[in-house]
């Protein structure tokens, strides 16, 4: 499994999609907001609540990524040649949570390095331990749901559908604008999306606080209903793979 | 023989899986709606043969090498792989497969595509075998999104060997390829089956059938129509012809030993004979032998003859 784990990660470095959405672009928009004044409050402030938005943002396209992966390898045959491999069904789907868990990492990553190195961010070593736990632990509900629509959708309607949802959840999340700009009643929308609560368990560490009870209850639920969702995808790929 | 017993129909089918056979197909049934794409097929291969199915598009080819791969599972019947279930079989390393399409995938070189799939396997063959043999070494570093059909096809070939499997199962190797690339695909062929493997492989060229193969095996309609070697069912199904120069009375030649059937053409006569033997045989003992030619039948004689009486197999005569 440990090979697939590799020739998988192979693949999805030198996948511009991945590099481009996951890696670049939150970096460039990470060092564009804090240094165009865009992001709220003081510089310093502004430097570590959209270091937190950027590295989720990122994150989430890489989790998204591996999702859309999924749909690609079945139209390719991909799935089909594993299957007539040694390698256990169960191998290959392990194998496909474990490459996503590992290819956020640089996602987020290069965001809390661009913070410390280009913003002069500092937090406590306990703040930092907890945001990179947290913001990586964090994707599970979100590759669940990028896994979910690789295997019930087809390839470049995968693609299309992981993206949208990546840039929705992102945008309403408040990861590129923050929610306290937002009209009141998107501001209640937002409030219930996983993306808003994963960032935000993050977004309070930063500041000093615990998470709260509702964040996490909220992402908890998230991810049950997304796994429901990937497994009732993949029993229906199953079936025509 | 020194007993023969009164054969009775039997009354139950029992599946009987004798290890020492690569291939089992026990009365094995797979429906696509109305449609029987698999009808009720039952196959065995021993281990070390080389075996040709032949069929034309439709005649339920790749249905049958999907179910005895356990890639689909028959409606009804069974399928077994060295007396396991297939999955087990390819559990454990004992089959390596190529489908009719797919299976490349973007982004990786074709060494890490092999080393991937070799890893597989709990003993693979070394990887500078495996390019020798699929005659891609100087394919090694190059993407695999980026080969020519006849060059990607001889990676999905090479993914199917690398394991070092004990049978080789492949859907229409050769269906997409000019008559070059058909040739070197050949080529690599000839190489794994000198080392002793089993091997299966779908075809609807009939050349590829009678050069390649131990045995032919003719699918029609989901059916087993005809098995044996390719001669055999030469022999069995377009009859051979003799031709002489007569004139005159020569309608004494049709009741020749093995003529079937008389053509005469101006001084030409043409039997087709069951038994070229006899027929030359007989003819030389009436002295009627002038410009004798035997022309052997092709397969695609015996393939045409086989595979046009067959009835369609649907369940509903509108479908």
């Amino acid at each position: 499994m440990l090979g697939y784990v590799r020739l998988e990660l192979i693949r999805t470095m030198r996948d511009g999609g991945y590099v481009i959405f996951g890696i670049v672009m939150p970096v460039v928009m990470y060092l564009l907001f804090t240094n165009l004044g865009l992001a709220p409050g003081d510089r310093h402030d502004a430097a570590i609540y959209t270091m937190v938005s950027m590295a989720a943002y990122g994150a989430l396209g890489s989790a998204f990524n591996n999702g859309t992966g999924i749909a690609e390898d079945r139209a390719a045959g991909w799935l089909r040649q594993l299957r007539l491999t040694p390698l256990a069904p169960a191998q290959v789907v392990a194998g496909k949570v474990l490459i996503g868990a590992v290819s956020v990492v640089p996602s987020i990553a290069a965001v809390l390095l661009s913070g410390v190195l280009v913003n002069h961010v500092t937090l406590a070593p306990q703040q930092w331990l907890a945001i990179v736990a947290l913001l990586w632990a964090g994707t599970v509900p979100f590759s669940l749901l990028g896994l979910g629509n690789g295997y019930r959708l087809s390839g470049q309607t995968a693609a299309m559908a992981n993206l949208a949802t990546m840039l929705t959840l992102s945008i309403v999340g408040g990861l590129w604008v923050p929610v306290q700009n937002f009209p009141s009643w998107l501001k209640v929308i937002a409030e219930w999306t996983p993306s808003n609560n994963y960032a935000g368990l993050s977004w309070r560490i930063a500041f000093g606080d615990p998470p709260t009870i509702h964040q996490i209850v909220l992402l908890l639920g998230w991810m049950l209903v997304f796994a429901v969702y990937a497994v009732y995808g993949y029993r229906r790929a199953g079936r025509r793979a | 023989m020194i007993y023969s017993g009164p054969r009775h129909p039997p009354t139950f089918v029992f599946v009987t899986t004798n290890t020492s056979d690569a291939v089992s197909l026990t009365s094995a049934t797979k429906h696509f709606g109305p449609v029987r794409a698999v009808d009720g097929l039952t196959l065995t291969i021993p281990r070390g043969q080389t075996v040709a199915l032949l069929g034309p598009n439709g005649a339920g080819k790749s249905t049958t090498i999907a179910m005895l791969l356990g890639l689909l599972p028959p409606d009804s019947g069974h399928a077994a792989l060295f007396g396991l279930e297939p999955e087990q079989a390819v559990r454990q390393g004992m089959v390596g497969a190529m489908p009719q399409e797919g299976g490349l995938i973007p982004r990786v070189t074709v060494r890490e595509l092999l080393t991937f799939v070799a890893g597989t396997y709990s003993a693979p063959l070394p990887l500078d075998q495996v390019l020798t043999l699929a005659r891609i070494e100087d394919l090694r570093d190059r993407r695999v999104d980026r080969l020519s059909g006849g060059q990607a096809q001889r990676v999905r070939f090479a993914m199917a060997v690398c394991g070092d499997p004990d049978l080789i199962v492949l859907d229409e190797p050769t269906a997409a390829l000019d008559v070059a690339a058909r040739r070197e695909f050949w080529e690599s062929m000839r190489g794994l089956a000198s080392r002793g493997k089993t091997i299966l492989f779908s075809t609807h060229y009939l050349d590829e059938a009678d050069e390649h193969t131990d045995r032919v095996i003719v699918l029609g309609h989901g059916r087993v129509i005809a098995d044996g070697t390719s001669a055999e069912i030469k022999q069995a199904t377009a009859l051979t012809t003799v031709s002489v120069t007569a004139e005159g009375e020569c309608s004494w030649l049709a009741t020749l030993p093995g003529v079937r059937h008389m053509e005469v053409k101006g001084t030409r006569v043409h039997l087709r004979s069951g038994d070229s033997d006899a027929t030359v045989m007989a003819l030389a003992r009436a002295g009627a032998v002038r410009d004798l030619e035997v022309v052997p039948a092709d397969l695609e004689d015996a393939f045409v003859a086989l595979t046009t009486d067959a009835a369609p197999a649907t369940d509903k005569e509108s479908v």
